[in-house]
């Protein structure tokens, strides 16, 4: 009984438990990545996982400022993609690779 | 199955999908993609939340303009093969996983034992929502409007900022 509603009734716990393995997927894709693209490629994956998070909240509590923290969070978020990309092409224009350990030779 | 519950399951599964590959995949082309997959299927998410224009922003501006960002990046490096791909290590690997795993645990244990309170499982009614992108375009330039304008002042920041750092010669190292 209680298994079948847990499958057939989606509520906010569903979009909660969504949010956080999405989260976690990047997470760890930050953690192992060594490739510094695709750890901005996982950051996007861990601000997409608290929008979904902020909208499921907004809808939930009929509150519609979830809505518009997200905007804000997407800015941020493409703000942040192009510094970090234009980081990597500044550190690919000097070592012909973007792994993440040529990052610490950075100073100057 | 009703409709919105195997909507919900077959978004659920390819968002999640879609996320294990960005991870997963050695090869940054076939990550940067499945990142276009995620982000498609979180806006349709956003969709059956009813945030119809959030849900187009979200195809605008992740799938199109971030997505052709990263891709742009990645055919102007040429980057085929990747040497380490992964960070070296097994233990550590292990323990970072272990961490990462031990969080979603922690995270889902406190939704499934809070959720109890007020915000139950039945989602209020659509009445109420279906004049949102009119609410929030309100909200948005009255209540919100200096959040509004540091933002517009920070992207002219950024927008000035990384012509600058991708204009300088030599990148972070300069003379040499």
């Amino acid at each position: 009984m209680v298994n079948t509603n847990v499958f057939l009734e989606i509520g906010l716990n569903h979009y909660l438990v969504l949010s956080t393995v999405l989260f976690c997927l990047g997470m760890i894709g930050v953690l192992l990545r060594k490739n510094a693209i695709v750890m901005l490629m996982s950051i996007e994956l861990m601000l997409n996982a608290v929008n979904i998070s902020f909208i499921a909240f907004g809808k939930y509590n009929s509150n519609i400022d979830g809505q518009i923290m997200v905007f804000f969070v997407m800015t941020i978020a493409a703000a942040e993609a192009a510094v970090g990309l234009a980081l990597a092409v500044s550190i690919f224009k000097r070592f012909k690779e973007v792994n993440i350990r040529f990052f610490e030779h950075l100073k100057g | 199955m009703t409709a919105d519950a195997f909507l919900f399951w077959f978004l659920a599964l390819s968002t999640v999908a879609g996320g294990v590959m960005v991870v997963s995949l050695t090869n940054p082309i076939y990550a940067a993609l499945s990142l276009a997959f995620t982000m498609v299927s979180v806006a349709a998410v956003f969709v059956t939340l009813e945030a119809f224009f959030v849900a187009g922003v979200q195809l605008i501006v992740y799938a199109g303009a971030v997505m052709v960002l990263f891709v742009m990046v990645l055919m102007l490096f040429d980057l085929k093969h990747e040497v380490e791909s992964f960070a070296r290590g097994k233990v550590t690997g292990a323990i970072k996983l272990l961490a990462a795993g031990l969080l979603a645990g922690l995270l889902i244990g406190a939704i499934l034992y809070s959720s109890s309170g007020e915000l139950g499982s039945s989602a209020p009614q659509a009445a109420a929502q279906i004049d949102s992108t009119k609410t929030l375009g309100y909200r948005l330039f009255t209540q919100h409007i200096f959040a509004f304008e540091a933002l517009g002042v920070l992207l002219l920041v950024i927008a000035v900022g990384v012509v600058a750092l991708s204009r300088s010669k030599g990148g972070t190292h300069g003379k040499h």
